[in-house]
């Protein structure tokens, strides 16, 4: 597959690049143009930033304390890319190789309580994970029962049940992180898994694969380009989630966005918020440069 | 369907295999047992979700009088309605655009189109502030005129969702299909409306899906951009339960999770799950 | 608070709510429907209200705080129609207005907020010939550091940050702040303030300073008791410590005794005290923001609000302590002498309001999130 050249093909170019590019130079890069330019400035009085190009706030922007924040959220928001992948998967291959007539329920049964309010829904999740909760009430309903069939079979019982934390710590966070973010992962990968060419798996099956090789040889180099896509759309708005740490984290689980999030607020600091902010920019673009390097790279050795 | 039922189960049905549906029954629990807790306490008869105090129906009645709520609600949809449409259109425009064609600073456009899943919540939402408080953009118009602001915010950061999901989506796109289309005559629009088009459907679909989420649930970015008579339906659930949830927003959401199940059986119906089956 | 309009007409209303939702149910089709029944009553151009402006006023204020008519009964009374709408925090309402007021008459910012906002002329000066109930203003508020004279805003409530508790799981009254911050007698089961300048502030209050007489060396010492206290501690919670209580999730919880005092109404096991130190005062107030459209009917609100009547009835509803001395001679006596909501007066001697110091904030923030981080 070989790229267009724009210059051959001016006005189906035109006809498609005109409107975005338009409307994302318009309302996103003259409105964070200016928040940029905060990031080079400083409080003057309770409401009124002047910029006067001082590097102040990237200076503080990179002392260890932010840093070592950024990168334990990064930490976290990969492990939760990575179990929405694990569990996301499966989901997604279910969608996709459901008869025409599950396809479209499946697909509204992953999507619907993600159009039941995020905070409604954390809130909800709490509930069910609270120290007095669902939850913690089902596991202790499995321990008496085992403990039960101890003594039938004249063994001790077990101890008194005593409810499990699984609320306000990391595990938590990482957990309802999970929740929020798995359509994110699951319909990226249902787009790009839909028209896989079936008779690919069929040979692959047919020849004496089991199902697991076939998966990781045939399955995932073909929905590589939906990995990639789910793992973008779920990594990055998992690094930028700030009401997860808050509501359900415990005392050292504030995630890059809550602190972002606290120097726009609490602080009153916007250069500092700002500079904070475009730390993450630059980092990503970096990151988003060296992928469509590698992108670039790659087709062609395909081909 | 005979010969289906009568085979034991295919290769490739992983529907049919008992894994499957385990893993399938277990991430529909986790997905959908805090929902079920949240509408059984829409029932309850206290002010708060701590305790069960007995079943009543007043949150319903209250939640439907509430004019804020269902105003904000009302609001919601239609933001994100207009949303998913001009995302839906301006993200497949940038996706085609990127798969599609060579051209001068391509790495720069496509990094700026990242940006707007890039940038955190909050940096995006004081910019919009700013921004539309600089250009003086008209407030106090009449409804739905006075949601523009709130739904130029929203496309901008949905649509670039769909840009991503559709440009992966095209990629498994078989590039001879189209040369053959041309050569047999068809013009672009032609060779775009009956080649292309139907292969990216479910990209469309799938970003579609996200932008309407994205919209409808976006707190930060709608209350930078929000007014007084602009009240969205997330931004007023999160001034409301500052104080904990109460059973009147557990009812307003179990009604529209309700509402939303509704309206996917009876557009299901409308349009025929063959027309459905047709297009994939 | 929009079932307080209704109230006054609820069978239009109830027909209006059903358009409504069958609107829901379109789905944004009928737009035009839509807009035809969710605005005819806001649109009621060309009336002209008692004060000279259009009957109209946007109302800015925190959830549950008004009484459930009060809105309506004002509607009545001077012919203008309330919109409210809701924020949830100072610091959400100071960064929203901070570029330009979309269109807000009266605002409901707490004492240091008023401070903040008059220094960085985001709100206008009230004209107190309009606003003749002041009088019933109880003295002591109307002196006060944050506004002297009460030039830009007029008291609406007041409150103390204290410690909410469970009864039956403490072995002795918690009246200092030593078992939220200094100790691991109740370790796992507290939860103390996510909010940096109250927790620096208190800690304070707990060393025997001024809660405005931080210095950058107090800051020191306080985070390495913070950062000693913080494993004890189970969660820094959102201003939602009430809920936390009452589920059982914590035992003691560092709250404002209105807070606990609507909470004390559902669990008798619950109770608050206020630390033998002293702590922290708060008072929310009614200001107009500078640009506001309706300036006069926003003066008539806040009158009508500061109306002794009136007041009662917004107090007996959200059970917050009251400025208004007229009103509060109105309310019941397990009202005026409840201690949860009225501290006695020596106890109220040791409690200080915060001022603004834009100089502090920063520090305040910074020191906690590296507390929270290491």
């Amino acid at each position: 597959m070989s790229l267009q050249n724009w210059q051959e093909h001016k006005r189906p170019f035109a006809a498609i690049a005109g409107a975005p590019i338009l409307w994302l130079a318009l309302f996103f890069i003259v409105p964070m143009a200016i928040v940029w330019a905060y990031s080079f400035g400083e409080n003057s009085g309770a409401a009124d930033i002047v910029i006067s190009g001082t590097l102040h706030n990237y200076k503080r922007a990179i002392e260890a304390l932010y840093l070592s924040i950024f990168f334990k959220s990064l930490a976290v928001a990969a492990l939760v890319t990575l179990i929405c992948l694990i569990v996301g998967f499966p989901v997604a291959m279910a969608i996709t190789f459901a008869s025409d007539k599950w396809r479209p329920w499946l697909l509204l049964g992953v999507m619907l309580p993600f159009w039941t309010n995020l905070l409604i829904r954390t809130y909800a999740l709490m509930t069910v994970l609270g120290g007095n909760g669902y939850a913690n009430k089902a596991l202790g309903a499995l321990w008496g029962s085992a403990s039960w069939l101890r003594t039938l079979v004249g063994l001790q019982p077990l101890e008194v049940w005593t409810p499990v934390q699984l609320l306000y710590n990391n595990f938590a966070v990482v957990l309802g992180l999970v929740y929020v973010h798995l359509p994110f992962m699951v319909l990226p990968l249902y787009s790009a898994l839909d028209r896989l060419d079936r008779s690919l798996i069929e040979a692959s099956l047919d020849l004496g694969a089991g199902h697991l090789r076939t998966l990781s040889r045939i399955v995932m180099p073909l929905a590589a380009p939906g990995i990639f896509a789910g793992i973008m759309i779920t990594l990055i708005p998992a690094l930028g989630a700030y009401l997860t740490p808050d509501l359900m984290g415990g005392t050292d689980s504030q995630m890059i966005a809550n602190v972002i999030e606290r120097q726009f607020k609490r602080a009153n600091d916007w250069p500092f918020g700002a500079a904070l902010s475009f730390m993450l920019i630059y980092a990503m673009f970096a990151l988003v440069a060296l992928q469509s390097l590698r992108g670039r790279r790659k087709p062609a050795q395909v081909h | 369907m005979a010969l289906l039922s009568r085979r034991p189960v295919a290769p490739l049905e992983y529907t049919r295999k008992a894994w499957m549906r385990l893993w399938i029954a277990g991430v529909m629990v986790f997905l959908y047992a805090p929902l079920l807790v949240l509408m059984v306490f829409s029932f309850n008869d206290s002010k708060r979700n701590v305790v069960w105090r007995g079943f009543t129906l007043k949150y319903y009645e209250k939640a439907l009088n509430n004019d804020g709520l269902i105003e904000a609600l009302v609001n919601s949809l239609t933001i994100a309605a207009l949303a998913t449409v001009f995302s839906v259109v301006l993200g497949a425009m940038a996706g085609l655009m990127l798969w599609r064609f060579r051209f001068p600073f391509k790495g720069a456009v496509e990094g700026a189109l990242s940006l707007p899943i890039i940038v955190p919540e909050i940096c995006m939402g004081v910019a919009m502030l700013i921004f539309f408080a600089k250009v003086q953009w008209p407030v106090g118009l009449p409804w739905p005129l006075n949601l523009s602001a709130i739904t130029i915010a929203h496309i901008t950061f949905c649509f670039p969702f769909v840009a991503l999901v559709v440009r992966s989506r095209m990629a498994s796109f078989n590039r001879e299909q189209e040369e053959a289309a041309k050569d047999l005559g068809a013009s672009e629009w032609a060779t775009f409306r009956d080649i292309l088009l139907p292969h990216m459907k479910p990209g469309l679909i799938a970003g579609a899906l996200l932008a309407f989420t994205l919209s409808l649930d976006d707190f930060v970015i709608t209350f930078f951009t929000s007014g007084p008579d602009t009240v969205t339906f997330p931004v007023k659930v999160y001034s409301m339960v500052r104080f904990s949830v109460t059973p009147e927003v557990n009812a307003a959401s179990t009604i529209l999770i309700l509402l939303t199940i509704a309206l996917t059986a009876v557009a299901l119906k409308l349009q025929g799950v063959k027309a459905i089956a047709d297009a994939h | 608070m929009t079932d307080i309009k209704r109230s006054s007409s609820s069978l239009r209303m109830g027909r209006r709510s059903l358009l409504q939702s069958m609107g829901v149910a379109a789905v944004g089709i009928s737009f035009a429907g839509l807009a035809g029944c969710g605005k005819t009553e806001s649109g009621a151009a060309g009336k002209i209200a008692a004060t000279g402006e259009e009957p109209k006023l946007n109302f800015y204020n925190w959830d549950t705080y008004i009484g459930e008519t009060t809105l309506g009964d004002f509607k009545g009374a001077s012919g203008i129609d309330v919109n409210m709408t809701l924020f949830a925090s100072n610091d959400e309402l100071f960064a929203k207005l901070r570029a330009g007021n979309p269109g807000y008459d009266v605002i409901v910012p707490s004492n240091d907020f008023v401070e903040r906002m008059s220094a960085a002329d985001m709100i206008v000066p009230l004209d107190h010939a309009q606003i003749p109930n002041m009088k019933n203003i109880d003295q002591s508020f109307i002196d006060v550091a944050y506004d002297p004279g009460r030039k830009f805003s007029m008291p609406y409530t007041w409150l103390t940050l204290g410690i909410g508790y469970r009864k039956s799981k403490v072995k002795a009254k918690p009246d200092s702040w030593k078992v939220l911050f200094d100790s691991d007698e109740y370790k796992g089961r507290i939860a103390v303030l996510s909010e940096a300048g109250d927790m620096f502030r208190l800690y304070g209050k707990y060393l025997g300073k001024s809660v405005n007489a931080l210095t950058p060396a107090d800051i020191q010492t306080i985070s390495a008791l913070m950062e000693k206290q913080k494993p004890f501690i189970k969660a820094f919670h959102e201003d939602n410590g009430q809920d936390l209580l009452l589920k059982g999730e914590v035992d003691l919880v560092l709250e404002y005794n209105g807070d606990i005092a609507q909470i004390m109404a559902e669990d008798e096991d619950i109770d608050f005290v206020l630390p033998k130190e002293g702590s922290q005062l708060n008072s929310d107030t009614l200001c107009i923001p500078k640009g506001a459209p309706h300036p006069k009917n926003a003066h008539a609100l806040i009158n009508y609000l500061l109306d002794a009547e009136v007041d009662k009835k917004i107090t007996e509803t959200i059970l917050y302590p009251t400025p208004n001395a007229a009103a509060k001679a109105l309310m019941p006596d397990d009202y005026k002498n409840n201690p949860v909501i009225f501290p006695s007066a020596d106890q109220l001697a040791k409690c200080e309001y915060a001022k603004y110091r834009p100089d502090m904030q920063p520090l305040y923030e910074e020191a906690f999130t590296r507390v929270r981080a290491s």
